[in-house]
């Protein structure tokens, strides 16, 4: 059964490179039989690509230790789901998903834009099939999932996978990574595509701004669904470490948050063109990036490159590569790229686009130099240095609340050149929230200045957002005699990605008002006997008992503790303390009582011999505005990228209900 | 000089302001920390290396933890090769105010400590402000972290 999997690899393979080179033929002759034969051929390695999953897929369900791969991830106790979720649990099983979803993405994009832009198919085939090729060779030739245990090996029963992995959210989060990773080879590719064959006006990103817009939301998703998980599992009480395989993933977000914010200028002002593509380049090479240091685990041993191996040379290999062929069109292209505008005032949206994106690539040089300053130092100065999340937070503190300011400056910012008179009347308003809020919070609080300024311009970021909006929406009602739903309703429709764009704002401030939160976080330990009591904050705790959880998979403790504000009761929680038998795994889960305002977080740290436990309580303010604000995003970014008919522009023209309806198709 | 020559001018100031301003934090939030093993470390003069923040990779010594429960801090010795290796050496005293050590934390485990050197009455201990265990391995079994596993007795 796995011979079909190795030989639908192989075939793959022979596949792929037969489409890279009818792709480069096509594109050079420009002859459409070639052209075919590259676009089959992608959507053939999609198909061998798929058989190769469901035959891993099967063995994995049926626990077909005779594959190694199964031995390592698996085991016969993991529910089904994880025992499928085990294949992208290890190195080879997940390089076969990124191979997949190339073949997906790639296959899918040819086909969305068969009838159209026809000259850049060749090109945007050859790109996804030379990705999807190496992939191919290292799932083939290094390190196949296929590949099986010697006779004398074959276990009875896997390894199963770490039971801190086995959470639903571990089981979508690095599909949702990787979804979002796969995801800019699209508009990496047509980018690619669009400079060698000198279509180097808006089309590239605009054919891709969905493909692109969603790999970015879900990216985005995945990051703090992986937060969301390390706060509920690992249980330091916690969501962001700036861990290497956290800024790994967090890196090409920020590249791909910068790229689609500038695009805008190009469509609107044709400026930029370079930028443009040098942003897409520079995501899809921390894609890539990424996925090397997240498998490689360069940086995260004391020894770098000694632990990586060939697999770590080879990968980062394939980076430069693929990031030298990229930038060398740019530099080769440079002159057709050059804008005949010019900005015309630091004060305009353009100007501040481009400080959008100075600030954006600055955050990244912190969050790589951070990242790489061990690997760098070791190769550099035989020392191996390493920074914390001390001096992640102090950067990221600075140009986060720039980037914030942004958020609420950029959209109300007149084009070209803003009069005096534009900026009074845009931003008066919201700069009096933004000072009036952060004056009030400072008087009643009075420390933590960075915090309040964050809050402050949150509240300026906010009054910008609905003021844009009541204008509107006003507007609508008055001049179309609309009601509000329907107004509301008109205004997502016709100007979809501004208006689906502020809520996407909105969630992100959100998650800023959250994270600004644990500028105020509190934490203590206690030690406390049986009916023994704990305070922190305005909250009580007693603590009832402790009981052991004899389960399957794992025994330990579970504490009960009462929770109270004062005399009002609130919770039972019921924190534990786990150890998984076959893994020989500790873990602790942390109890945790939620409001809007802050989270309760208690961690039983340990039921120490004497029969009293240890506590750590943490408070933890407006922590929950965090996954509130990830729902907002969520919506926004479905507001965005909504599939909306094609309609031709009209100059303004008056309609009304009726008209519209109709010209919807409703 | 054209506006946007400005702004990357402009750009670069705030950049150098940036970095400059990072700099003057590094005793402080930026500073980094030599990242070494145990054998790296004790071979380079530990006593002197007082007050340097460190960070040093090593392994429990079977049987060295001590949880004082009064005293909210914990014990304990690590060394440079992993025990149940048959691993013996030097080993170094770790000093870490606080009881909450990680799960993983055990005889045997892998470690990272983060914290100073004292040696105040001629004993080296080092004072850790961090201890970090072995991060289970995404892309391999538990199995993969031989020397938590099979170092401990349940």
């Amino acid at each position: 059964m796995a011979e079909i999997g190795t030989y639908s690899l192989r075939l793959a393979l022979l596949i792929a490179a037969v489409g890279i080179a009818a792709g480069i033929r096509g594109g050079l002759s420009g002859q459409a039989e070639w052209t075919r034969v590259a676009q089959r051929s992608v959507g053939l390695v999609f198909v061998f690509a798929s058989i190769a999953m469901l035959v891993l897929f099967h063995a994995l369900a049926v626990s077909d230790f005779t594959l190694e791969y199964v031995a390592a991830h698996s085991a016969r106790s993991m529910p089904l789901p994880y025992r499928l979720a085990a294949l992208w649990g290890g190195q080879a099983g997940s390089l076969l998903l990124w191979l997949w979803m190339l073949a997906a993405y790639g296959a899918s994009a040819l086909w969305a834009n068969r009838r159209h832009h026809r000259e850049l198919a060749p090109w945007v085939a050859a790109s996804m099939l030379a990705n999807a090729a190496f992939f191919l060779v290292l799932t083939n030739f290094l390190t196949s999932p296929f590949d099986k245990l010697p006779p004398a090996q074959v276990v009875s029963d896997g390894n199963g996978l770490n039971p801190l992995l086995q959470h639903p959210a571990m089981m979508i989060h690095p599909l949702l990574l990787y979804t979002g990773f796969v995801g800019f080879s699209v508009p990496f590719s047509y980018a690619l595509a669009a400079m060698i064959t000198g279509r180097l006006d808006t089309t590239w990103f605009r054919i891709t701004r969905r493909w692109s817009l969603f790999a970015w939301a879900v990216l985005g998703v995945g990051l703090m669904l992986g937060g969301r998980w390390a706060y509920e599992v690992l249980g330091w009480g916690g969501y962001w470490a700036w861990d290497p395989v956290e800024n790994a993933a967090l890196m090409p977000w920020l590249a791909a948050t910068a790229y689609l914010h500038s695009v805008m200028i190009q469509e609107k002002r044709d400026m930029l063109k370079i930028w443009n593509l040098v942003l897409i380049g520079i995501t899809y090479t921390l894609c890539l990036f990424g996925t090397f240091l997240t498998r490689s685990g360069v940086v995260q041993s004391v020894h770098s490159f000694t632990n990586a191996g060939w697999f770590g040379y080879i990968f980062l290999g394939y980076v430069a590569v693929a990031a030298l062929f990229f930038f060398g069109f740019v530099i080769a292209r440079r002159n057709p790229l050059r804008s005949t505008k010019r900005i015309e005032s630091v004060v305009s949206r353009e100007a501040s686009f481009i400080f959008n994106n100075w600030i954006f690539l600055a955050l990244l040089f912190v969050v790589f130099f951070g990242t790489m300053l061990p690997v760098f130092s070791e190769w550099l100065l035989d020392k191996r240095m390493t920074l914390g999340p001390a001096y992640f937070n102090l950067f990221a503190g600075i140009l986060g609340l720039a980037l914030l300011f942004l958020t609420g400056f950029g959209p109300l910012i007149a084009w070209r050149r803003a009069s005096a008179n534009s900026l009074r009347r845009q931003f008066t308003l919201p700069f009096t929230a933004g000072v009036a809020t952060a004056l009030v919070l400072g008087i009643w609080l009075r420390r933590e200045p960075l915090a309040i300024a964050y809050w402050g311009c949150c509240a300026f970021v906010i009054a910008s957002i609905v003021q844009e909006y009541v204008l509107a929406l006003a507007a609508r009602m008055r001049g179309h005699g609309e009601s509000l739903p329907r107004a509301f309703a008109t205004l997502l429709r016709k100007n979809q990605r501004r208006y689906g764009g502020y809520i996407v704002h909105l969630g992100m401030v959100f998650v800023f008002i959250g994270i600004t939160g644990a500028a105020f976080d509190r934490e203590r330990l206690e030690n406390v006997r049986p009916g023994g009591e704990a305070q922190i904050g305005p909250y009580r705790f007693e603590y009832l008992t402790a009981d052991p959880i004899p389960q399957q998979h794992y025994g330990g403790a579970r504490a009960r503790v009462a929770l109270y504000r004062g005399d009002e009761p609130l919770a039972v929680m019921k924190p534990e303390k786990r150890m998984y038998w076959l893994e020989q795994q500790p873990s602790s889960i942390p109890a945790i009582y939620s409001t809007l305002l802050e989270d309760v977080y208690v961690i039983l740290t340990a039921i120490e011999p004497d029969g009293s436990a240890t506590f750590k309580l943490y408070l933890n303010p407006l922590v929950n505005w965090i996954w509130a604000g990830v729902l907002v995003f969520i919506v926004g970014s479905l507001t965005v990228m909504w599939p909306a008919p094609a309609r031709p522009q009209r100059a303004g023209a008056a309609t009304t209900g009726a008209a519209m309806d109709a010209e919807r198709g409703a | 000089m054209s506006k946007g020559n400005q702004i990357a001018i402009g750009a670069v100031l705030c950049a150098a302001l940036l970095g400059w301003y990072g700099y003057s934090q590094l005793g402080g939030a930026a500073t980094y920390r030599y990242f070494q093993t145990l054998d790296e470390f004790l071979a380079s003069d530990p006593a002197s290396a007082t007050g340097r923040a460190l960070r040093i990779k090593g392994y429990v010594t079977n049987g060295t933890i001590d949880r004082a429960l009064e005293e909210r801090s914990e014990r304990f010795a690590i060394q440079n090769a992993p025990p149940h290796g048959g691993g013996t050496g030097d080993t170094l005293a770790v000093l870490y105010p606080s009881l909450e050590t990680p799960d993983l934390f055990q005889d045997g485990a892998e470690v990272v400590v983060e914290g100073h050197v004292d040696a105040a009455d001629g004993h080296v201990v080092f004072v850790a402000e961090n201890v970090l265990a072995k991060c289970p391995s995404k892309f391999q079994a538990a199995a993969g972290a031989p020397e938590a596993a099979s170092g401990t007795n349940l």
